[in-house]
């Protein structure tokens, strides 16, 4: 069972699904260049999520029974667990809504966005989600210094995907004509559906960001350890369901359909 | 009065207001430094408005202190798992409490004030209704920027939403004391949530009458776009709103869901909750997702207006039927969210008061489910004469239809149940029978409304104005009075006057039911819903006439009650003990409750409805057993 290994088969799992990871993007991105299969790229979409959702969010805690009393640390942890779990379901309406309204508006074709910068991004994301995964782990066997380390790194991954979607991804997304396609029926919602979806992710990661900050102090302030640590895994939690999305909103974005400009 | 200005009530609206006028100052600052025009016609531009009332609400929740511990938490602070509450008697409910029954009466307060609001709205449209041609509220007329058919729309269309949210706050206020104390927990599973979903609804509903004053709307209260594209600054404000009271709604029905997960008595599986418990996780279970879709549709709408992108202009390649799906996808399921508590409550009161066993309680428990499952495949129906696609209407009209299967599972087994009882009448009693028979007349109205042939004809007129009251009364209000006078000795320790309360139902029913057979009749002859005016010639005007003094009188019944709440807090016959003979656990301890709930805590040893049975008790409080108790 995953959580009853030793710290370094943890660390090592960490490894081998970021290489699992990082192979599913590669082939995406490689599969949507050179034939467009949509429903294949939806499908490596679901595994890469499963992935994460597994090994990552560790979605089976839900179903650790605690031997404890009600009042105890770990009891109200699973409470607290089943709590996060449904408010991120219920966050992913929001998503899911969002998807909707770019398939039904753009259906097969896509804004003409730099690919490039669009690979490195989520590259970016998925590494800030290794480090927050090796953090948490960290945490998880009482290493304070590491699980700062890490955490700090994530921070920066995460505020340099924001800073390359919203200073540097918007401002050429601009250049292409998405803003000015506001108005403009022969573009159609284009740049509406780019800004609005780009744009409320970008607020889940800049939320996710202070939420990081929040718990990095607070592990420097020495407020957790290796029994209780709920606040950790919870930054950790929601900082790869930020991923998660994005893993959808990526191809939905930038593979999916051909591009109009 | 002193301790009114220092409650966290007061002090959120003055933060509410520094809020606002913080946010929209920056905008308006911003577009002065830009060069763009500083003020409109509501001194503040629509930017600097849809900012600032966003700001406004986070300053009501860090004002109120709602938020305290929250940021203690990031600061790193351990907080007490509980405070007690330092404020007694009415100050306890115009402060910050973590005790689920004080958030329960704070929910319900509130929803009384607003139902007492958008009633007041729908008497004034009505009174206009009438008779034909305008009578006060005419063209000349000029109130907050508006003139007489742009307030009427402006009124008709705040009577939906303000209904809609007292309505949310009213199935919080129920489930927030009722769940916790049927499951035998101290509390909720997060009490600082359930302080924050309950506060976060008093700004939200501060921002949905602000569009009152802020030139209105007249869209109803479905927003559609185009029209809700250009619609004044109001159009905003409710949008705001509406998005803040869902968050209200999600965050705690996530807060019930953990806590039927997590917090049982021992003893209490599945299938030995109450019927209410049932209720409550499938209404939560829709309100926590599909609320968000709502919110979504009207963000995209807030967007559109404020970037100018065309998510639904047609004319930039947008697709307004798009709204629509998103729209109802919440708006659909929600009614199920509104009746599905409501028929919980009727499930629950019923057996206690014919003394027989319910009457199927699985097929009960999972109707609730399947209703909030088939809940989710429906909601295209409201959509029969927009223009989506053809080939969508066949599938959405027999899903529609399938709605009637669990809900006929639900009549069946309460007519059973009250099938050679002993049946008694005290006042909830009556408002759960009154209810059934409201809700089956709404039930009944429904299918007309499914059916694509006749829906052609019915749809946008009195008709599905009758048929939605119909079942909002049936599967709502009824319920939630029954619930208030059954209810009301457990939070008071007194009862309300049985008099009064059937004078309330008495005159509240027969006049409910004119109401609504008049809405139909008229609108099968041809009345459009949500217009300020008529043809004379469709000879309506009598029925008109009619239906607004149902209208006055469904208001006296309901002055009745709010005079009968009132004394009885003070004046009300003590009733400290087991009112109504019932088995549910919170009637087993002295009333009312005291703060943390059950001094013992207690077992479940056998079914929850089972009486007239001997020997069938079903809890037992733990340590000191009870003695002969059937």
């Amino acid at each position: 069972m995953a959580h009853t290994q030793d710290k370094s088969s943890a660390l090592g799992q960490g490894v081998v699904i970021f290489v699992y990871l990082t192979i599913l993007t590669i082939t995406e991105y490689f599969v949507a260049v050179s034939f467009n299969a949509a429903s294949l790229l939806v499908v490596m979409a679901v595994i890469k999520a499963a992935l994460v959702m597994y090994y990552y969010m560790h979605i089976y805690k839900l179903n650790e029974e605690s031997r404890d009393g009600e009042h105890s640390y770990a009891y109200k942890t699973g409470t607290n667990r089943l709590g996060l779990w449904l408010f991120l379901l219920s966050d992913g309406f929001v998503f899911a809504g969002l998807l909707v309204m770019r398939a039904n508006l753009l259906g097969l074709t896509r804004p003409h966005l730099n690919q490039m910068l669009g690979l490195a991004v989520t590259a970016v994301l998925l590494i800030s989600s290794f480090f927050m995964n090796r953090g948490e782990t960290a945490m998880k066997y009482g290493d304070r210094k590491e699980f700062m380390k890490n955490t700090l790194i994530t921070f920066v991954l995460g505020l340099g995907f924001l800073i390359g979607v919203v200073f540097v991804e918007w401002r050429l997304a601009a250049d292409e004509g998405l803003v000015a396609s506001f108005g403009n029926p022969s573009v159609g919602p284009l740049g509406g559906v780019f800004y609005m979806m780009t744009g409320m992710h970008a607020f889940h990661v800049f939320t996710g960001l202070i939420f990081l900050g929040v718990v990095w102090n607070n592990a420097r302030k020495g407020v957790y350890s290796a029994e209780k640590h709920w606040g950790v895994e919870a930054a950790a939690v929601y900082w790869h369901f930020v991923d998660l999305v994005w893993i959808f909103f990526y191809p939905a974005l930038y593979l999916i359909g051909t591009a109009v400009q | 009065m002193k301790g009114f200005f220092s409650s966290a009530l007061a002090r959120g609206l003055f933060w509410q207001v520094i809020g606002t006028l913080v946010g929209a100052g920056l905008v308006t600052g911003i577009r002065a430094l830009m060069g763009l025009s500083a003020t409109d016609t509501f001194f503040f531009t629509e930017p600097a408005w849809v900012l600032g009332g966003f700001t406004g609400t986070l300053f009501f929740l860090v004002g109120s202190g709602v938020t305290a511990d929250w940021i203690k938490w990031m600061r790193g602070i351990d907080t007490p798992d509980h405070h007690e509450d330092h404020h007694t008697g009415a100050a306890k409910y115009i402060n910050v409490s973590l005790d689920h029954k004080v958030i329960g009466i704070q929910y319900t307060l509130v929803a009384l004030v607003l139902i007492a609001v958008g009633g007041l709205f729908a008497l004034i449209f009505r009174t206009e209704l009438a008779a034909s041609e305008l009578q006060f509220l005419t063209t000349d007329m000029k109130l907050f920027g508006q003139n007489g058919p742009q307030l009427y729309n402006t009124l008709m269309s705040l009577h939906g939403m303000i209904m809609i949210v007292s309505i949310l706050l009213g199935i919080a206020g129920i489930m927030n004391y009722v769940v916790p104390l049927l499951l035998g927990a101290a509390d909720m599973a997060f009490p600082r949530l359930n302080a924050f979903s309950y506060w976060i609804a008093v700004p939200a509903a501060v921002l949905l009458l602000s569009s009152l004053v802020l030139g209105g709307f007249d869209t109803g209260w479905t927003g559609y776009p185009p029209l809700s594209a250009r619609a004044p600054v109001g159009m905003q404000m409710f949008f705001l709103g509406v998005f803040v009271a869902g968050w209200s709604s999600i965050l705690g029905s996530l807060n019930i869901l953990v806590t039927v997960v997590r917090m049982r008595a021992r003893g209490m599986n599945a299938m030995r909750m109450p019927i209410l418990v049932w209720a409550s996780i499938a209404t939560s279970l829709i309100a926590l997702t599909a609320t968000q879709f709502i919110g979504l549709s009207f963000q995209l709408v807030m967007f559109q207006r404020l970037f100018g992108m065309g998510f639904f202009d047609p004319a930039k390649g947008g697709n307004p039927v798009l709204f629509q799906h998103l729209f109802w996808f919440y708006s659909h399921p929600a009614v199920y969210v509104f009746i599905l508590p409501g028929l919980g409550v009727i499930s629950e009161l019923l057996p206690v008061f014919v003394r027989k066993p319910l009457f199927g309680y699985r097929w009960i428990a999972m109707s609730s489910l399947g209703i909030a499952l088939v809940g989710f495949l429906v909601w295209a129906h409201h959509m029969f004469t927009s223009g989506m696609n053809e080939y969508l209407r066949v599938p959405f009209m027999y899903s529609t239809l399938l709605v009637a299967v669990p809900t006929g599972v639900k009549f069946f087994s309460w007519v059973a149940t009250i099938w050679k009882g002993r049946i008694s009448t005290p006042t909830p009693m009556l408002f759960v029978l009154g209810g059934i028979i409201v809700f089956l007349l709404g039930g009944l109205t429904g299918p007309p409304n499914a059916t694509i042939s006749t829906d052609l004809h019915l749809h946008d007129t009195y008709f599905i104005v009758g048929h939605f009251h119909d079942t909002i009364f049936g599967g709502f209000v009824f319920p939630f009075f029954a619930a208030i006078y059954y209810w009301f000795p457990k939070a008071t320790g007194r009862r309300m006057n049985e008099t009064l309360g059937k004078l309330h139902f008495w005159l509240m029913t027969p006049s409910f039911f004119v109401l609504t057979f008049g809405m139909m009749y008229i609108g099968l002859i041809g009345m459009r819903r949500r217009i300020a005016d008529y043809d004379p010639a469709l000879g309506i005007d009598g029925a008109h006439l009619v239906l607004t003094i149902a209208a006055f009188l469904i208001a006296t019944s309901v002055l009745i009650f709010f005079y009968n709440f009132i004394n009885s807090i003070r004046n009300g016959e003590k009733a400290e003990g087991n009112v109504w003979n019932s088995r549910s656990p919170e009637w087993q301890v002295p009333s009312p409750m005291p703060a943390h709930n059950y001094e013992r805590p207690f077992e479940v040893v056998g079914e929850p409805y089972d009486y007239g049975l001997n020997d069938s008790g079903f809890v037992k409080f733990i340590e000191e057993p009870a003695k002969g108790k059937h």
